[in-house]
């Protein structure tokens, strides 16, 4: 028996978008212990990046602030966090879900766009250089192999990775 | 049987009813179903004069069977049938319907459709009767007497309110010392009075001695009368059945005799071994013959027999002036017979060694809010000094450290409660005593929700106590200078800091006692998902559970702090006592029966019986049959659902008795709309139909209700028989699948239905046309909504094409 479904608003909520994002599924369990900040060896080092600021600010739908302001990219992906908090919310994953958030939505920092830019063009993430070319041969090394540029854009294509727009202006 | 000759009660409700349903008409059909004697009209006819007729009826007309429509028939029905079995008729030969809200309000904007319905309802109320058959009260005997298991401060409340009432009460403690975990934790929150009380609770055998009623430890709890009181014993077997159990009881030697001991203390003075004290947190050591502590409860000496060395020593024996040790003691098996349990086993401290951050059992300066508390009793291994466990030297710097293995999802996701209490009792008691003490509460959330609580807070910070909301990543060791390292970011000042301390104090969570699951295994009695004893009902029933006879209290069933262990207590034994006080428990036999030749011991009964009623016994060589056992029936019927041969019915719902009450209700429509019946349990579902009726909503008339004792009596070929009967829809109404007050039986019925849409696909038959619904009581809003919408799926689905 079909009854009355609580009305979704169609503006949906940041966290909700987070949930939806593969990795972002468990945020709301946050209670703000601060198990991951303490934990964290980056927070430590910088106050640019406190995860459970990160997780308060999108829980309170601080979405451009989240997305824009750069932290998110300052994960160092140690997973201490994630092992530690009590409620099992998987912080780092949260962040990587954070990432694919702000990359679809443009907010790109600029070695990432390069990253990108680089295996598009040639299939590497580091394109070659000329001071590599030419020390090779001092090292007894063989050149390097060209990368296999059209499997790779066959690759990215089946993952859209080629459709998104990775030159955005403004972002850190 | 005689011949049924059905007496019809047609209560008006004042003259509220009578402008909806047409009653002229009602009583001309009622007239015309075969069997019915008399027809009677009127106001009401569950007080006064109205009640006076049915007596009449029942005792000039020779009426056997009633059938009295009345509102609130949850109230109206306890005065018909007391006053017609007062009047010689048998109380089970009665049938009470509702035609207020069941009909007349519900349907007040089809006056004659609503007419049409009652009709149909009061025949299918007559054809009931009619097959209806008598019922006696069951009497069984049950013993005065109680068994009390866990000798903490719940179990020996219960056990004293029980002995004072007059019960013999068997008190059994599986350590050698009655107290338990609250006796070890020194004072109570948030009167900082000793917690010692409880080793002989406020009972009112005292000495001469002057002694208010508030200082019980000088009470004398050993010498109530009636309360027999076994320690370092439990319980290995259950057998019986309420108001009747026999308890196999281990009683494991003591070594010593409680009626010769006179606590000289000679004894330790000779015992040549010396192990670490486990009771005062390894702080000091003991001698294998010792007690806890001095005021302990029995004061009788112990031998630990894992450390003893019994003949080859002796020592004690010679040395003791009144022959009271005992080394060729041997473990005891004895045999209770109570009518009623009490399970008190309270709960314990969780091992945080598991949580490798904290580094528990690995640095000796880390130790749980117990081993302190241990430290601030006087009668502690360090006589109330805060010492470094490494090294004894003085703590200086504590850091207590706030759900330690709660909230946490990872160990035990619940909040143990007590905690936050007991983390500021211990740290405002140490700042005190040692008021130059840097003590620091590193929390989550700080939770003081009783009475006086939070002024308790309120005074720790007035006191300098330090809070840091953060919960730290780890702790390390410094060996330089022997401190610990807490790592915490203080959430609200967003900082990192590195606390040093000389002690960490971890308020590690509360969980269930050992032995928990086995003695739930034991007494057929149910944990809930985080292992502790599960009630009744938690709300309405907080001390029982689903086996009558069987209560729970204290910290059993979640921890709690000591008022609300002690009211938890009291109430146990209030109940237990009510349930054995008459020396017999009187039942009705709506209970099920199997039919010897048609089982076939599948033993998918004894399984699925919530109340482990059904059991298997021999029949024959190599064949067993199902057996009911009329006092644990409690009258579901799920086990008649669950039959595959039909060999079970469940009296005064047998399944002839349902057949001709659905044919009846189906017999008549009325409406231009498909007829649908909704089958509904007599709890949550019937009720649900109830308050739809009493706040007026609007369902139409199609829509035929009949009540079950638990939907899970259903079975697939009653949905069929349904359809057959000439329902073009079929609604099953039950409780919440985790609200089933037979536990599982909503579950069951859902599973049936389930299955029965699969069947009906086969053969050719929407399914579309059964439905489950789960409501409760106050969802009135739902049924009426479900009875429309179903009603117009069935209309768009078009007449029902039977081959």
């Amino acid at each position: 028996m079909e009854h009355k479904k609580e009305q979704k608003t169609s503006a949906t909520s940041f966290s909700d978008e987070i949930r939806s994002q593969l990795g972002g599924e468990t945020i709301t369990l946050c209670y703000q212990c601060g198990t991951c900040a303490s934990s964290c060896p980056v927070a430590k080092t910088t106050e640019r990046y406190n995860p459970r600021d990160i997780i308060r600010l999108s829980l309170l739908g601080e979405k451009q602030e989240v997305l824009s302001g750069g932290a998110i990219w300052l994960c160092s992906s140690c997973y201490n966090c994630q092992e530690r908090c009590p409620q099992k919310v998987e912080i780092a994953d949260v962040i990587y879900a954070l990432r694919n958030i702000a990359i679809k939505e443009g907010h790109i920092p600029n070695i990432y766009s390069e990253f990108a830019t680089g295996l598009m063009n040639e299939g590497r993430i580091v394109p070659t250089s000329k001071f590599v070319e030419k020390k090779r041969p001092e090292y007894g090394l063989p050149p390097l192999r060209p990368a296999g540029l059209d499997a790779m854009k066959k690759i990215l294509a089946a993952t859209g990775f080629d459709k998104i727009q990775w030159k955005k202006e403004g972002t850190p | 049987m005689e011949e049924a000759k059905v007496g019809v009660f047609l209560s008006n409700c004042g003259k509220q009813l009578s402008e909806i349903l047409d009653f002229k008409a009602l009583t001309e059909h009622v007239k015309k179903v075969s069997g019915v004697a008399l027809v009677v009209q009127g106001n009401e006819f569950w007080r006064g004069e109205g009640l006076k007729t049915i007596v009449d009826a029942i005792k000039s007309k020779k009426i056997n069977r009633l059938v009295v429509a009345e509102t609130l028939p949850k109230l109206s029905e306890i005065a018909i049938v007391k006053a017609a079995e007062e009047a010689g008729l048998n109380p089970y030969l009665v049938e009470v319907i509702d035609l207020k809200d069941h009909c007349a309000w519900p349907h007040r904007d089809t006056p004659s459709e609503a007419t049409e319905k009652a009709k149909a309802m009061l025949s299918a109320a007559i054809e009931r009767a009619k097959l209806l058959e008598p019922l006696e009260k069951l009497e069984f005997p049950a013993v005065k007497s109680v068994l009390v298991i866990g000798g903490g401060i719940a179990g020996m409340q219960a056990a004293e309110d029980l002995a004072d009432l007059g019960f013999e009460v068997h008190l059994i403690e599986k350590a050698p010392f009655l107290g338990g975990l609250a006796a070890r934790a020194g004072r109570f929150f948030p009167t900082d009075d000793c917690a010692i009380c409880i080793q002989s609770p406020a009972s009112d055998v005292k000495a001469i001695t002057h002694t208010s009623r508030k200082c019980v430890y000088r009470s004398g709890f050993s010498e109530i009368p009636n309360l027999n009181i076994l320690t370092n014993s439990k319980v290995v077997k259950v057998e019986g059945v309420p108001g009747n159990y026999k308890v196999t009881i281990e009683k494991k030697p003591r070594y010593v005799d409680e009626s010769k001991c006179v606590r000289c203390d000679l004894c330790t003075t000779v015992c040549p071994v010396e192990v670490p004290d486990e009771y005062n947190a390894k702080l000091k050591t003991r001698k294998a013959i010792y007690i806890n502590t001095p005021p302990v409860h029995p004061p009788v000496y112990v031998i630990d027999e894992s450390a003893c060395k019994f003949q080859e020593c002796a020592k004690c024996v010679e040395i003791c002036p009144t022959k009271a040790v005992k080394l060729n003691q041997k473990t005891e098996k004895l045999t209770l017979n109570v009518g009623g349990i009490i399970v008190a086993t309270g709960f314990k401290e969780y091992d945080p060694s598991v949580i490798k951050e904290y580094h528990y059992g690995e640095y000796p300066n880390v130790i749980t809010n117990l081993e302190l508390a241990r430290m601030i009793d006087g009668f502690g291994p360090t006589n109330g000094a805060i010492i470094k466990p490494s090294d004894r030297k003085p703590a200086k710097r504590i850091v207590f450290i706030q759900c330690v293995g709660s909230r946490d999802r990872r160990w035990n996701p619940w909040c143990s409660s007590i905690c936050c209490m007991i983390s500021l009792k211990n740290a405002m008691l140490i700042k005190s005593a040692y008021p130059d003490t840097d003590i620091t509460i590193c929390y989550i959330d700080i939770r003081t929700t009783g009475r006086e609580h939070e002024y308790y807070y309120e005074k720790a910070r007035e006191m300098g106590i330090k809070f840091v909301k953060g919960r730290p990543t780890e702790i390390s060791h410094d060996p330089d200078g022997n401190i610990l390292i807490v790592d915490v970011e203080d959430a609200i000042l967003r900082r990192f800091f590195e606390l040093e301390a000389d002690l960490v104090v971890l308020a590690t969570a509360m969980v269930p006692s050992e032995d928990t699951k086995e003695l739930a295994e034991m007494l057929g009695i149910e944990l809930d998902q985080d292992g502790f004893f599960k009630e009744y009902n938690a709300k309405l029933r907080p001390t029982e559970t689903k086996i009558r006879g069987v209560y729970l209290c204290g910290g059993a069933t979640f921890p709690k702090d000591a008022p609300t262990s002690s009211l938890h207590a009291h109430s146990a034994a209030v109940k237990a006592a009510k349930f054995l006080s008459t020396g017999k428990i009187i039942k009705d036999q709506r209970t099920a029966f199997v039919n010897e030749e048609y089982c076939g011991d599948c033993e998918f009964c004894p399984v699925i019986c919530p109340f482990n009623a059904i059991t298997l016994v021999p029949k024959g060589e190599d064949h067993f049959v199902a057996q009911v056992s009329d006092l644990k029936c409690e009258g579901c019927g799920i086990c008649v659902g669950t039959c595959p041969v039909n060999a079970i019915e469940l009296r005064h719902s047998r399944p002839k008795q349902m057949e001709a009450q659905m044919n009846a209700l189906l017999s008549v429509n009325g409406t231009s709309k498909p007829l649908i019946l909704a089958i509904t349990c007599s709890e949550c579902g019937h009720t649900a139909v109830d308050s739809s009726g009493m706040a007026m909503m609007q369902y139409p008339a199609n829509v035929r209700v009949m009540k079950v004792p638990c939907t899970g009596i259903l079975q697939v070929h009653q949905f069929l028989q349904a359809f057959k009967a000439g329902a073009q829809g079929v609604m099953v109404v039950g409780c919440k699948t985790d609200g089933c007050h037979y536990e599982v039986g909503s579950q069951k019925a859902q599973k049936k239905v389930d299955l029965a849409k699969v069947l009906l696909k086969e053969y050719g038959i929407e399914p579309e046309r059964l439905e489950m619904l789960h409501m409760v009581f106050i969802e009135g809003d739902k049924f009426a909504e479900a009875a429309q919408m179903m009603t117009e799926r069935i209309e768009k689905l078009g007449p029902l094409q039977l081959m």
